[in-house]
């Protein structure tokens, strides 16, 4: 597990480590968000992910530093920890998703795009601006280094066959409604596929419910080729509350989170 | 006895892509579709999502969606002189079977025909003189690629289709292929991402002074939304196209992008598990009555429709003919009848290009038609004058996978197995690429199809029985044409070794046992001579004019593409005909 984990965090710091410069903040240049959509345009780049070199201490530590709320030029003038916790954990409000163990790079692109506008958020994009390619870097690393384990407040209450239907949607999909299974991306168990497709399992319903809604609406189009909204647009309101409520219930290895092959206990319906 | 059930408008046996086309544009006309399929029922969203999906032993190895051997296969044989045997396993071409055919496992490999090859025998004869054609069957298709155009180009509002356009009314445009007919649209898509292999292909050929262009993608690059409304996701390159269906609703398939938008049409039924057995003609023989089948309980049924339409597989739709009485058999001796004539396949090779360790390929990010295509040796897009052979093929640099069980390219004179192979696996599998020549095939007296004396199925019906060798034509084309992708391939940077195969080497026999392709073509040909057509223009049986035709069992040889692209544009054109004039009339719409 360690060693995966390894491997997700390092291609935020290979992808962009070698052109990540430390330098003061600029805001009057383009947003960096040009930068990645550039290297992104490369085929060879898209073909050549190398995911096989060592995160290192230092960034590390730099980016406790910008979780904590400083790093050069004063950080970003809000603490991550404020909102997602010192251990990443977020609350369950909705707004407020856990980092923890996420895969690095799918951090350090959400930074981007808040910076950008590509995510809109008006909290985020303040923050995001702020910092510099590198402290986004260091940051996510940093959070997706740090797996804390089962939440017991990730989820809401949620009728028996209504989270049964989420789990159908998770693992089949529906053919009448034309909507794809989530494992086909985000994995099996929801532990999502690094470095792009973030995991599933274990984060909070209510955020994921509240992201569903943003695609289907098109607030948020940031992921690659745009493939969440085209999906989200097919689901009902309760297809979304029903799949985020059985995401929020299943263990998520990714995170830290314990399951025993000969004892597991599925989470009850409320 | 069979039960008789209620007549109703038209019969549809096989829903894959034109049993399910027919069956959308003939419900929306009007009429009443039941539609036969043998196989199960499935759908992307619940039967092919991934990782399930992606269980390269289950689908790739055992072939899990497609025919099953012992249920329904051929005996075959590579000439009049042999006794021919059943194929007991699925090996040189693989049908499909269930809904959505063949159509769900296919790569996406998207083409349109060379206007030339529509109308083969006339355009060789004029500019090359009749004997060039000497000892074969080629003939002209009966319609033209402008006939033909307006249903290519509604076909690939239907997929999605990503490329370059060459030929945009007439203009020849940048990157695209030269060569190909006019569009009268551009492609719906942007064509697919091309991974480093890829670049150095197109950039080597560019400066031996050919055109290379994206291959024509039916693995759709972005949201699409289809002709019909059907909502199409963008390709995630995941490698699992060929042999597998597509749980991302990104390759084009006929379930996604016509079953969805038809399955609630009160015109539309479809029945599944259920094997059609023949189809039935009128006292006089002069036409159908509908086809009977056995159910998914076992019972034997009469289905009774005005129309019937035959949208099997291509050996399929001609065992059924030959089955059923339909036509006249073709009789190798004196060359007369038609049914089963004209059968061809397709010649298959490839050069195997092994880079140094500074080319990376990555083969496991692969789509089934991600692919770099040179077309200056297809078709007669080159001069045929001293080469002693016609047709020709396109040359493919593809990534289409990355398979852990069955992608281990080593360079030649590698050992096959032990600790040697091993590290020759290792050092290639990330720095490799093949080059395919995906070539046509010529239709000559001597290949056909027709009914085993021995062998019956598990239905108590004789096997169909295939009688095919390479033509002499065929091996020296494709020698040729494999001899340009290794000059390509040794020509391009890093290159440490290149390897050969042919399949349809001079010299061999065809084996049916190693896959090559599964564009089995002919044996019920479209044309507009009866002497030489089971169909006329139309796709309409010349001695049964309420039985139509559709697939690639139309093609009167095979052409230097997959077939789908071509045997879609057939199927809109049929259907085109048959709404708008068969059916408030029926009748013989040619006379023979």
């Amino acid at each position: 597990m360690k060693l995966a984990r390894t491997a997700i965090l390092a291609v935020a710091s290979v992808s962009f480590g070698s052109a990540v410069v430390l330098h003061a903040q600029d805001n009057s240049g383009e947003p960096e968000m040009s930068e990645l959509e550039r290297r992104l345009d490369v085929d060879s780049v898209l073909f050549n992910a190398t995911i096989n070199e060592e995160p290192d201490d230092d960034l590390l530590e730099q980016g406790r530093l910008v979780a904590m709320g400083s790093s050069e030029n004063g950080g970003s003038g809000m603490a991550c920890i404020t909102c997602h916790g010192v251990d990443g954990q977020g609350d369950g409000s909705a707004a407020f998703p856990r980092l923890d163990g996420q895969a690095g790079w799918y951090l350090y692109k959400q930074l981007e795009d808040y910076a950008s506008g590509a995510r809109p958020n008006r909290v985020m994009s303040g923050i995001a601006e702020r910092l510099t390619e590198g402290e986004r870097e260091a940051v996510a690393a940093y959070y997706a280094a740090m797996p804390t384990g089962d939440l017991d407040n990730a989820h809401g209450s949620i009728d028996g066959n209504q989270l049964q239907w989420g789990g159908q949607l998770a693992s089949v999909g529906s053919a009448e409604k034309g909507i794809p299974a989530c494992v086909n991306c985000h994995g099996a168990q929801g532990t999502g596929l690094p470095p792009s497709v973030p995991y599933l399992a274990g984060q909070y319903a209510g955020y994921m419910e509240l992201q569903l809604e943003l695609w289907s609406e098109g607030t948020r189009d940031n992921d690659a080729m745009d493939v969440m909204s085209t999906i989200a647009e097919k689901m009902s309101e309760e297809d979304m509350r029903a799949v985020a409520e059985y995401y929020a219930r299943v263990t998520n290895p990714e995170t830290g989170g314990e399951q025993s092959d000969t004892d597991y206990d599925m989470p009850a319906a409320e | 006895m069979a039960t008789q059930l209620p007549k109703t408008d038209v019969v549809i046996v096989g829903a894959g892509w034109t049993g399910l086309a027919a069956a959308k544009e003939l419900a929306d006309a009007g009429q009443r579709c039941v539609v036969i399929e043998r196989g199960d029922w499935r759908h992307d969203a619940s039967n092919f999502g991934a990782p399930e999906e992606h269980d390269e032993l289950k689908y790739a190895r055992r072939k899990e969606h497609m025919i099953d051997t012992p249920t329904k296969t051929l005996s075959f044989r590579n000439n009049a002189d042999q006794t021919a045997l059943p194929m007991r396993r699925l090996g040189s071409f693989l049908p499909g079977k269930g809904l959505g055919g063949a159509g769900i496992h296919w790569n996406g490999q998207l083409w349109r025909p060379l206007p030339s090859d529509l109308e083969m025998r006339s355009h060789y004869a004029d500019r090359y003189g009749e004997d060039i054609l000497k000892g074969m069957n080629v003939q002209d298709w009966g319609m033209t690629y402008d006939e033909l155009e307006p249903h290519f180009d509604f076909f690939d509002r239907v997929c999605g289709t990503s490329g370059v356009a060459g030929n945009l009314n007439g203009e020849t445009q940048d990157g695209g292929n030269p060569f190909e007919g006019p569009r009268s649209s551009d492609y719906p898509n942007p064509p697919m991402k091309a991974s480093p292999p890829l670049q150095m292909f197109r950039d080597t050929a560019e400066q031996m002074g050919y055109n290379p262009f994206h291959m024509p993608s039916a693995n759709v690059t972005r949201a699409y939304e289809n002709a019909y409304g059907a909502q199409l996701h963008p390709c995630t390159y995941c490698g699992f196209c060929e042999r597998f269906g597509c749980g991302y609703f990104a390759k084009a398939d006929p379930i996604v992008c016509i079953y969805d938008v038809v399955k609630d049409h009160e015109n539309f039924e479809l029945r599944m598990n259920s094997q059609v057995l023949r189809v039935e003609k009128s006292e006089d023989g002069k036409t159908a009555t509908g086809v009977t089948y056995v159910d998914e309980n076992g019972r034997e049924v009469f289905q009774p429709a005005d129309t019937v339409c035959l949208n099997a597989y291509a050996l399929w739709n001609v065992h059924l003919m030959l089955v059923s009485g339909l036509g006249t058999p073709y009789d190798p001796e004196t060359g007369e009848g038609t049914v089963g004539r004209n059968y061809a396949y397709q010649t298959i090779a490839a050069a195997s290009v092994f880079f140094d360790e500074n080319v990376w390929s990555n083969p496991f990010m692969g789509a089934g038609a991600l692919g770099m295509t040179i077309d200056d040796f297809n078709g007669d897009n080159f001069d045929h004058s001293d080469l002693g052979f016609v047709g020709g093929g396109y040359i493919s640099a593809n990534q289409t996978n990355g398979r852990p069980i069955n992608y281990h390219p080593t360079p030649p004179d590698t050992p096959k197995w032990g600790a040697e192979w091993k590290q020759a696996v290792r050092e290639n599998y990330l720095h490799h690429v093949g080059i395919v020549c995906h070539g046509s095939s010529v239709a000559v007296p001597q290949n056909y199809l027709d009914l085993d004396p021995t062998y019956k199925d598990a239905y108590g019906q004789p096997l169909l029985r295939m009688t095919f060798d390479f033509p002499e034509n065929d091996r020296k084309m494709s020698a040729y044409v494999l001899s340009k992708a290794e000059e390509i391939a040794r020509n391009m940077d890093n290159v440490r070794a290149v390897s050969t195969v042919n399949r349809a080497a001079e010299g061999e026999k065809y084996s049916i046992v190693p896959y090559q392709t599964t564009h089995n073509t002919g044996g019920a040909v479209i044309g507009s001579d009866p002497k030489t057509s089971v169909v006329n223009r139309y796709g309409q049986m010349w001695d049964h004019h309420n039985v139509f035709v559709f697939g690639a069992c139309l093609f009167p040889q095979n052409l230097g593409y997959n077939p789908t692209g071509p045997l879609m544009g057939l199927a809109y054109w049929t259907l085109d005909h048959m709404k708008n004039d068969y059916l408030q009339n029926p009748r013989p719409l040619m006379d023979a």
